[in-house]
C-alpha cells in the first residue's frame, strides 16, 4: 500500500504529517526530560479527590522525583537495565513518578489493575516476574497471596493522597483508616515512596550519578512496557510495546487532534492511566504537550468528578462511552457543563452514536470517537475535528495502513465487512513469552485485530463486531451487533445480547437474550418485531428472556459466557 | 433555658458550621438556583402557604389550651432556620438553594409573618424583633460568603473548611439532642400528648408535604429534598425570641411550650429524614461498572 492507496488522508488537517519518519524523543525518559525543560515551573499533574482536596506538581518536580525513585531502583534496590517493576495503584502523583522512573532507569514497566484479585495478580506476577513492585496502601493487603509463585524482592509502598498538603493527607489518611477501613497494616517488608525518594536523591547527590546515563544504551526498540489484555477473551497476556512504539503513537495520535495550545490545556484524566489508552494520550501525550493533567483516583460515583470540573477550566477530556453517557445523565453536569472545554475523545469501547449526540447537545463541543487495541500502543484510527462522522471509528492515524481482510486474508471490497488488519510503528514488538500467540496475531507485519470492519471510499472505518462472535446461519455472515442494535430499539426490551448456537439444518442458528421492560412480550413479539426490521436469516430462531446478562467488570456483555451456558446445557441434556 | 453563655457558643458552632458550608458552594450555585426562580418560588409558598395551614389546623383539631394554640401558630409560621442548611447538605440536596429559601423566608418573614398570623389568628399582635432577623441573616450570610471566598483562593482550604465545618455540624446535631433532654426533663414529664403531637407533626407534616409538593411540580429529587427540608424546619431560636418579646410571665412559658419541644424533635425527625434521603440519594445513583476500562 503506498501512499496514494490511502484515501484517508485527504482528510489529514493541512498542518498534519501524514508520514512521520523520525521522532521527536529517542527513549520515554529523553520525553519526560524535554518536557520538563520546557514547562519547567507549570503544573503538571494535579490529584483531585472527590472532596476537592487536591496537590499539584510541577514539571521540575515530577523530573526530579523521577530522577530521584530512578537512582533508587538502580543503586539501592539493584534493579539492572530490562528487569520488569510492577505498578498498581489508580490515577494518582505517586503514578507519573513511578512510572517515569522506571522508564529513566532502564527498567520495563509493567502496569498491574488495582482492582485485580490476590489470584490474578499471582499469574501476572508469575507471567512478569517482576524485580520490583510500587503499590497503593488500600491493594496492599492482597500481596500475601499475590507473590506466593514469584517472590518480589522490592516493595514500595505510596498512598492516594501522596504528595497533597500535610492537613489534606492527614485528613484522606484518617478518614481511609477510621471511616472507610482501607488501611491494612503491611507486614511484608516495604520501603513506603517518600522515603525511597529521599534515599535516591541522596544517593545521587553523594555519587554524582547522572540519571541520563541509565539509558544512553537503551535502543528505541527495546520494550518499555508490558501491557497485559484479553482479560474478557481468557489468556491472559503481555503485548511487549517499545519506547518506538509509545513515542510514535502518542506522536500520531497528537497529529489528529488539533487546536491544542501547547503549555496551555487543562485535561482531565478520569480514566485509570493503567489502561494503555490514557497512559499513551494523557499521561504521555497531554504531559509532552505541557498540558496540566488532572487526575481523578477513582470516577466512581461520577459525583467524584464534581470538584474537579467545578474547581479547575478544563479544556480537554479522554473517557469511554460509560463515561459520556454517565455525565450527561448527571444533573450538575447538565447545570454547569464545562465552559472551556474544546473537545473529548473517546476510546476504549464503541461510543454510541446516541451519546455522542447528546454529549454535543449538552456541552455544545464534540467527541472525537478512536479506535485501537493494547497490542498497538492503542491508537489506529481517529475521527479528524470537523470531519467527524457517526459511528464511524475514524480514519488510520499517520504512518499507518489499515485494511479490511477477507477469510482468505486478501483485502475485501469498499464497503465489504472484513477483518481489520492494521500496520504501523505503534504495533508491539510480539507478546511476552508467547511466541505462538504471537504468531497468531502478527502476520507479516500485520496486526490481526479481531474485529470485523468496512471502509468506506474516503477511507473511514466502521466496526461491525467482533470475529469470533460471527454467526454463521446457513452461510450467511450475521453480525450480533446488528441483531442487538434492533432487539435494543423494542420499547419494551431493556437489554439484549445475541450468540449462535449449533443447529442441525442451518449449521449455527441466531439466539437472542433478552432483559424485558415489561413482562407481558412474548417471543412472538421479539420475533415479529425483528422480521419488520431483517432480513429473514438474521431474525432470531430462539429468544429467551432473563432478568439479566453476564457483564464483565466495565460494563460490557459477555457473549462468551452465555455461548458457555448454551453449550454446558446442550452437554448435559 | 438557655444561657447567654450557651447561646454565644452555639452562635460561634453555627457560624464555623456555615462557613464549611459555604466552602461546598461556588458562585455558580447561587446564580443557577436564582436563574431558575421556580424552586425558590414554591419554597416561599411552601413555607408561608402550607405550613401556616398545616400550624392552623393542628391548633384547631387538637385538644390543646389556648397559649398552645398560639405557640403552634407562631410556630408554624417561621421562616427556615439555619438547621435546615446543615440537614440539607448531608442530605445530598441543592444547598444553594436551601441558603437562598432562607434568606427569602426569612426577609419576606417582616411582611408575612404578621400577615399570615392575622389571617389565621385574628388579633394576634405580634412584637417582631428585627435585630433577631438580621442576626439570623448575618450568621447565615457571612461565614457562607467567607467560605465561598475561602474556596475560591484555595481549594485545599475550602475542602479543609468544609470537612471540619461538616464534622461540627455533626457534633452539634448530637449535642443538640444530648443536651437538651436533661436541661428541659421536668418540662418534658409535665407536657400533655397534644402539645407533644403539634410539636413533632408539624416538621414531620412540613417535610413531607413541601417534598411532595415539589415532586409534584416536577422539581427534581435533589431540590424536592432541599425544599421539604427547609418547608419543614422552622427557625426555633427566632420564636422563641417573639414569645420573649411580646408575651410575658407564666403565658409566655406556656406558649414557648411548642416551640421548645418542636426544637427538640425536628432535630430528631430531619436526621432521620436525612438518613432516608442519604439512601434514596445512593440509590438512584447511576450504576457505573467496577472499572470504566
Amino acid at each position: 500500500m503506498s501512499l496514494e492507496d490511502r484515501p484517508w488522508t485527504a482528510f489529514y488537517g493541512p498542518s498534519v504529517r501524514k508520514e512521520i519518519t523520525s521522532t521527536h524523543y529517542r527513549t520515554i525518559g529523553d520525553l519526560i526530560g524535554a518536557a520538563a525543560h520546557l514547562y519547567g515551573r507549570k503544573p503538571a499533574f494535579t490529584a483531585c479527590l472527590p472532596n476537592g482536596m487536591n496537590g499539584t506538581l510541577t514539571f521540575d518536580q515530577v523530573d526530579e522525583m523521577s530522577d530521584a525513585l530512578a537512582v533508587y531502583l538502580r543503586e539501592i534496590a539493584g534493579l539492572e537495565r530490562g528487569d520488569r517493576v510492577a505498578l498498581q495503584m489508580p490515577n494518582g502523583l505517586s503514578f507519573p513518578i513511578a512510572a517515569f522512573a522506571v522508564f529513566k532507569a532502564g527498567c520495563i514497566l509493567v502496569n498491574v489493575n488495582p482492582l485485580y484479585t490476590s489470584e490474578e495478580m499471582a499469574k501476572q506476577f508469575e507471567d512478569a516476574e517482576p524485580n520490583a513492585l510500587i503499590i497503593v496502601d488500600m491493594f496492599a493487603d492482597k500481596l500475601p497471596g499475590a507473590i506466593k509463585g514469584h517472590p518480589i524482592p522490592n516493595i514500595i509502598v505510596t498512598q492516594v493522597a501522596e504528595f497533597l498538603p500535610a492537613m489534606p493527607r492527614g485528613i484522606v489518611r484518617l478518614v481511609q483508616k477510621y471511616w472507610d477501613k482501607t488501611l491494612h497494616p503491611i507486614d511484608l517488608p516495604h520501603i513506603r515512596l517518600p522515603e525511597a525518594l529521599a534515599a535516591g536523591r541522596a544517593k545521587r547527590a553523594a555519587q554524582s550519578i547522572a540519571v541520563e546515563e541509565y539509558r544512553t544504551d537503551i535502543a528505541p526498540d527495546d520494550t518499555a512496557c508490558l501491557q497485559y489484555t484479553g482479560g474478557t477473551t481468557g489468556v491472559s497476556k503481555a503485548a511487549m510495546l517499545s519506547h518506538a512504539n509509545l513515542i510514535m503513537n502518542m506522536e500520531q495520535t497528537m497529529e489528529m487532534i488539533s487546536g491544542v495550545e501547547k503549555g496551555k490545556e487543562v485535561a482531565l484524566t478520569a480514566l485509570p492511566m493503567y489502561h494503555i489508552f490514557a497512559f499513551t494520550v494523557n499521561l504521555l501525550g497531554f504531559y509532552s504537550l505541557g498540558a496540566r493533567s488532572i487526575l481523578i483516583p477513582n470516577p466512581r460515583p461520577l459525583s467524584n468528578l464534581k470538584r474537579a470540573f467545578e474547581n479547575y477550566k478544563i479544556t480537554w477530556m479522554s473517557g469511554v462511552n460509560t463515561l459520556f453517557n454517565g455525565l450527561t445523565n448527571e444533573i450538575w453536569f447538565q447545570d454547569t457543563p464545562p465552559k472551556h472545554l474544546k473537545f473529548a475523545s473517546a476510546g476504549g469501547m464503541a461510543l454510541q452514536s446516541s451519546v455522542a449526540e447528546r454529549w454535543e447537545e449538552v456541552t455544545g463541543k464534540p467527541v472525537l470517537e478512536g479506535y485501537g487495541l493494547t497490542e498497538s500502543s492503542p491508537v489506529l484510527t481517529f475521527n479528524p475535528l470537523g470531519k467527524t462522522r457517526a459511528n464511524s471509528i475514524g480514519i488510520p492515524v499517520p504512518s499507518t495502513l489499515v485494511r479490511c481482510l477477507g477469510e482468505d486474508g486478501t483485502p475485501v471490497g469498499l464497503g465489504e465487512p472484513g477483518e481489520l488488519a492494521a500496520k504501523g510503528p505503534q504495533i508491539m514488538r510480539g507478546y511476552w513469552k508467547k511466541p505462538d500467540e504471537t504468531a497468531k496475531t502478527l502476520r507479516d507485519g500485520w496486526l490481526l485485530t479481531g474485529d470485523i470492519a468496512t471502509m468506506d471510499k474516503d477511507g473511514y472505518f466502521r466496526i461491525v463486531d467482533r470475529k469470533k462472535d460471527m454467526v454463521l446461519v446457513s452461510g450467511f455472515n450475521v453480525y450480533p451487533n446488528e441483531i442487538e442494535d434492533c432487539l435494543a430499539r423494542h420499547p419494551g426490551v431493556m437489554e439484549a445480547a445475541v450468540i449462535g448456537v449449533p443447529d442441525g439444518a442451518s449449521g449455527e442458528a441466531v439466539k437472542a437474550f433478552v432483559v424485558p421492560h415489561d413482562t407481558a412480550l412474548t417471543e412472538a413479539d421479539i420475533r415479529a418485531y425483528c422480521k419488520q426490521h431483517l432480513t429473514n436469516y438474521k431474525v432470531p430462531k430462539t429468544v429467551e428472556f432473563r432478568d439479566d446478562l453476564p457483564k464483565s467488570n466495565v460494563g460490557k456483555i459477555l457473549r462468551k459466557d452465555l455461548r458457555a451456558e448454551e453449550i454446558a446445557k446442550r452437554d448435559a441434556a | 433555658m438557655v444561657g447567654p453563655l450557651e447561646q454565644a457558643i452555639l452562635a460561634l458552632m453555627i457560624f464555623v458550621i456555615m462557613l464549611g458550608m459555604g466552602a461546598s458552594l461556588t458562585p455558580r450555585d447561587f446564580v443557577l438556583a436564582l436563574k431558575r426562580p421556580y424552586g425558590l418560588m414554591i419554597g416561599v409558598i411552601s413555607q408561608y402557604g402550607f405550613m401556616p395551614l398545616i400550624g392552623f389546623l393542628l391548633a384547631v383539631s387538637l385538644p390543646v389550651p389556648e397559649p398552645i394554640k398560639v405557640g403552634i401558630l407562631i410556630m408554624a409560621c417561621m421562616p427556615g432556620g439555619t438547621t435546615s442548611n446543615i440537614f440539607t447538605y448531608f442530605s445530598k440536596g441543592n444547598l444553594a438553594l436551601s441558603v437562598l429559601m432562607t434568606v427569602t423566608s426569612t426577609v419576606f418573614g417582616v411582611l408575612l409573618i404578621p400577615l399570615v398570623l392575622v389571617l389565621y389568628a385574628g388579633a394576634l399582635d405580634l412584637d417582631i424583633p428585627r435585630e433577631n432577623i438580621i442576626a439570623t441573616l448575618v450568621l447565615l450570610l457571612l461565614p457562607v460568603a467567607i467560605g465561598m471566598v475561602l474556596r475560591k483562593l484555595n481549594a485545599n482550604t475550602g475542602a479543609v473548611t468544609e470537612f471540619m465545618g461538616s464534622l461540627l455540624a455533626v457534633f452539634f446535631i448530637v449535642f443538640l439532642i444530648v443536651s437538651w433532654i436533661p436541661r428541659n426533663w421536668g418540662f418534658l414529664m409535665e407536657t400533655t400528648w397534644g402539645t407533644y403531637f403539634a410539636s413533632i407533626a408539624l416538621g414531620i407534616v412540613g417535610i413531607t408535604i413541601g417534598y411532595l409538593f415539589a415532586r409534584a411540580l416536577r422539581l427534581h429529587p435533589r431540590n424536592a429534598r432541599t425544599v421539604g427540608l427547609e418547608t419543614g424546619i422552622q427557625n426555633g431560636p427566632l420564636a422563641i425570641a417573639i414569645i420573649a418579646f411580646t408575651f410575658a410571665g407564666t403565658e409566655a412559658q406556656s406558649i414557648m411550650a411548642v416551640p421548645v419541644l418542636y426544637s427538640l424533635f425536628i432535630v430528631i425527625i430531619s436526621t432521620l429524614v436525612t438518613l432516608y434521603f442519604r439512601r434514596a440519594n445512593t440509590a438512584a445513583e447511576q450504576k457505573m461498572p467496577d472499572s470504566l476500562l
